[in-house]
């Protein structure tokens, strides 16, 4: 039902209408404007025209009678007065004479050529007279298809009396009706045939745009595929050329994805170095004790308090290193990718993160509240946190604190990087907020990190946002849903 | 003396312009000083078949060429006529009566074998009048002031009672014609008029969509026909001698006959002035009413 709606408003949306009918409707309507002004212009002039005609003929006709009648009227002549109308009647070919009264300059009907209708000697209809006004010899009243005319007759310039007349101007109006007709239908069929020339040469003309907007659609949804060259046109087109920028679009657009992910890779790699440094340098340090025990143990190995302390050192290097190692194995060996995520996993973190803590003299808080293993992607969970967790421990000041939570809200990880550092630039939270991932990393100093994590998170559907972010510090979520037990399997 | 031929050619070639100009009324046969015959709106003068066909009868009976003068009202032909300007006409009774002293008969037309007709007082059809007191306070319709059928009879019909046509009547007036009394009353510009009976029988044969629209409401006793008068002092001339045997020898002649056809009259009779004292009596009987 509501999609029926939608249609229904979307139709009613010029907008929206492809441009196929919008080029049609638009060619519509300019007809319609013009056939209507063009329809106006001349119904105005013939009217003019007829007018000035009806006007001419009748003046003719009222000179014509005007000077029968005057000598007749001087003289009352019923008879004659009427003998003129009568014979005058049918000399008109133009004018469909309906009656004709002439009056004397009482108001008092001398004759009309319709004697049974106007009798000689009663008074002029008031009704007659009330139709003109003064100065006017000419009335239309066109709703009747009549005309009135009138004319007063002058001797030695004194007036002795008036004619009156009605004419008929069905003929007329008929003409106008026709001519009206003639216009309309003329323009309904050139509307019609323009509308159509419209349409066809519009699908056409877009038939490549349309080849193209397929095209993007299914680049939004997927790869980006470039149009095949048989359906591209010929290139010497302003079309074909446009098909063929797009084409090399695709191409760029395609070899960027490829160019990202190496970038990805090399900045994963790079990481890593960064990560072995730290590795190194925590290695190092219980080795310069062990060695110096081993020194100790070589001179003063008699000693078996000396013995006893410098053996104690020794192991508590070799187990600091072995647990170092430890993680660092979990991390990056490939056959755990596809086992479940437990709370060592997380644990472990920590101990990757602590070099870079040490040096900066920061604070960690653990805080893994998962007791069962969880269905998520091990590897790209960690390696995600780990960036977080570098990154806040990056954004501390010295002495400052950096939190990490795990936890679970139904089928989904939570986890959370709080650290104390100034907050977040708005460019960045607004990075790191945005649904999709970039084709490139934001800069190199301060968003490298973040861009693995976005890229990590698409690939585990997974979502980042920053819950808050002040002067006091910043906390950004990571959720992790669930992995499908059979995409698992499949994996 | 040189001149005179020229001049002779000159009058020769003026009368044949004349004889020209006379047109289609002038008959080849013709010579001579015209004979200038009238004629009144008493019959249909407005067929000018008939006038050719008459002017042609006449002018071969009478050896010269006939002109055929009309004139708009009874009185301009009554008027040319006692003062001899024209030979003879074909007037009314009421004129003949009026000017008896000067004027004599030359002939009588024969209508209905009779030399008679009739004055009718016509309305428009359907009005449903029986007598000529209906027709009281008409818009009322005269042929002409000197005509015996179109006025003098319904007058002399008021005075018999003691009225005045003015009085009886809302409004008069004249229409110089028999034909067109019987229009103005087919129009319903007038609601009544007094016609000649002949004219009204006739333009029933002829015109009928005229007629037709009107109704007799009352048909007069039946009188002299108006007739074919001279001057008295020409009465025993050569040409009025000619004109009237032309005239009554018109049933005898073919195209006599065509002219007669045309008039629907039978022909025409040598009748004494007794025969219009009807009118005559109608004339005294207004003039005694004053």
């Amino acid at each position: 039902m509501s999609t029926l709606c939608d249609r229904l408003v979307q139709v009613l949306r010029p907008r929206s209408w492809p441009f196929a009918v919008q080029v049609p409707a638009v060619v519509v309507l300019l007809m319609l404007t013009v056939s209507g002004v063009l329809t106006e212009a001349v119904l105005n002039r013939l009217s003019q025209t007829q007018e000035r005609h009806l006007e001419q003929l009748t003046g003719a006709y009222l000179d014509g009678l005007s000077n029968s009648v005057v000598p007749h009227v001087l003289r009352q002549d019923v008879w004659e007065i009427f003998d003129t109308l009568d014979r005058s009647s049918g000399l008109y070919k133009g004018l469909d004479i309906d009656w004709t009264v002439v009056s004397n300059d009482n108001g008092l009907i001398l004759a009309s050529n319709q004697p049974n209708t106007f009798a000689s000697l009663s008074p002029v209809p008031s009704s007659i007279v009330a139709r003109f006004s003064p100065g006017h010899e000419l009335v239309l009243d066109p709703a009747a298809s009549l005309a009135y005319v009138q004319r007063t007759l002058l001797d030695q310039g004194q007036r002795i009396g008036a004619i009156h007349a009605q004419i008929r101007i069905a003929a007329l109006l008929s003409e106008r009706a026709d001519v009206l007709a003639a216009l309309l239908a003329t323009n309904a069929i050139l509307t019609l045939l323009l509308a159509t020339l419209g349409y066809v040469a519009v699908r056409r003309m877009v038939r490549p745009v349309r080849l193209l907007s397929r095209h993007l659609q299914e680049s939004a949804r997927g790869k980006v595929q470039p149009i095949p060259e048989n359906e591209a046109g010929r290139a010497d087109t302003e079309i074909g050329r446009l098909l063929r920028r797009y084409n090399a679009l695709t191409l760029a657009v395609n070899e960027r994805e490829v160019l990202a992910s190496k970038l990805a890779e090399e900045e994963r790699l790079a990481s890593l170095g960064r990560l072995a440094s730290g590795m190194a340098h925590e290695i190092n340090n219980p080795l310069g004790g062990m060695l110096n025990a081993l020194d100790t143990l070589k001179r003063h190995g008699m000693n078996e308090q000396v013995r006893a302390t410098s053996l104690r050192l020794i192991e508590q290097g070799l187990t600091g290193i072995r647990e170092l190692v430890r993680s660092t194995l979990v991390t990056y060996r490939a056959d755990q990718a596809l086992r479940d995520l437990t709370a060592t996993d997380l644990d472990d973190l920590r101990l990757l993160v602590y070099p870079e803590a040490k040096r900066r003299s920061l604070g960690l808080n653990w805080n893994i509240e998962i007791s069962a293993p969880v269905p998520v992607p091990v590897l790209p969970v960690r390696d995600a946190a780990l960036n977080l967790l570098l990154n806040a421990c990056h954004a501390c000041p010295e002495h400052g604190q950096v939190t990490f939570k795990a936890g679970l809200a139904g089928d989904i990880l939570v986890l959370d990087f709080t650290d104390t550092g100034p907050g977040l630039p708005s460019h960045i939270r607004e990075y790191i907020e945005r649904p999709d991932v970039g084709s490139a990393p934001l800069d190199r100093t301060s968003g490298l990190g973040l861009w693995i994590v976005k890229r990590l998170c698409e690939e585990m559907h997974g979502r980042l946002r920053v819950l808050s972010s002040s002067e006091l510090g910043t906390t950004i979520r990571l959720t992790v849903p669930w992995t499908a037990r059979e995409f698992r399997d499949a994996a | 003396m040189r001149r005179a031929p020229v001049l002779a050619s000159r009058r020769e070639l003026l009368a044949t312009c004349l004889a020209l100009l006379a047109g289609a009324r002038t008959s080849a046969a013709a010579e001579g000083p015209a004979f200038r015959f009238g004629l009144t709106p008493v019959f249909l003068t407005s067929d000018l078949e008939l006038l050719t066909k008459l002017q042609r009868y006449l002018s071969r009976q009478l050896g010269q060429n006939v002109e055929l003068v009309q004139r708009r009202t009874y009185e301009e032909i009554t008027s040319l006529l006692v003062s001899g300007q024209i030979q003879a006409a074909w007037i009314c009774g009421y004129p003949f009566i009026a000017y008896r002293a000067q004027l004599d008969l030359v002939a009588v037309p024969v209508w209905r074998r009779r030399p008679l007709y009739q004055s009718y007082l016509i309305a428009k059809k359907g009005r449903g009048a029986s007598s000529f007191q209906q027709l009281k306070g008409d818009v009322h319709a005269f042929s002409d002031p000197n005509s015996n059928s179109g006025y003098l009879v319904t007058t002399a019909l008021l005075a018999e009672e003691h009225l005045h046509a003015a009085d009886f009547f809302r409004q008069t007036f004249f229409t110089y014609g028999h034909r067109n009394v019987v229009r103005a009353v087919a129009s319903g510009l007038a609601q009544s008029g007094s016609v000649d009976g002949y004219v009204w029988e006739v333009m029933q044969e002829i015109e009928p969509s005229l007629t037709s629209n009107t109704e007799i409401v009352r048909r007069s006793e039946w009188l002299g026909f108006p007739p074919i008068a001279c001057p008295l002092a020409l009465t025993k001339s050569e040409p009025v001698v000619r004109l009237r045997s032309a005239l009554l020898g018109m049933a005898s002649d073919p195209d006599g006959r065509d002219v007669l056809s045309l008039l629907r009259l039978d022909g025409f009779s040598q009748e004494l002035p007794s025969l219009f004292d009807g009118i005559a009596a109608k004339l005294s009987a207004v003039r005694s009413f004053g």
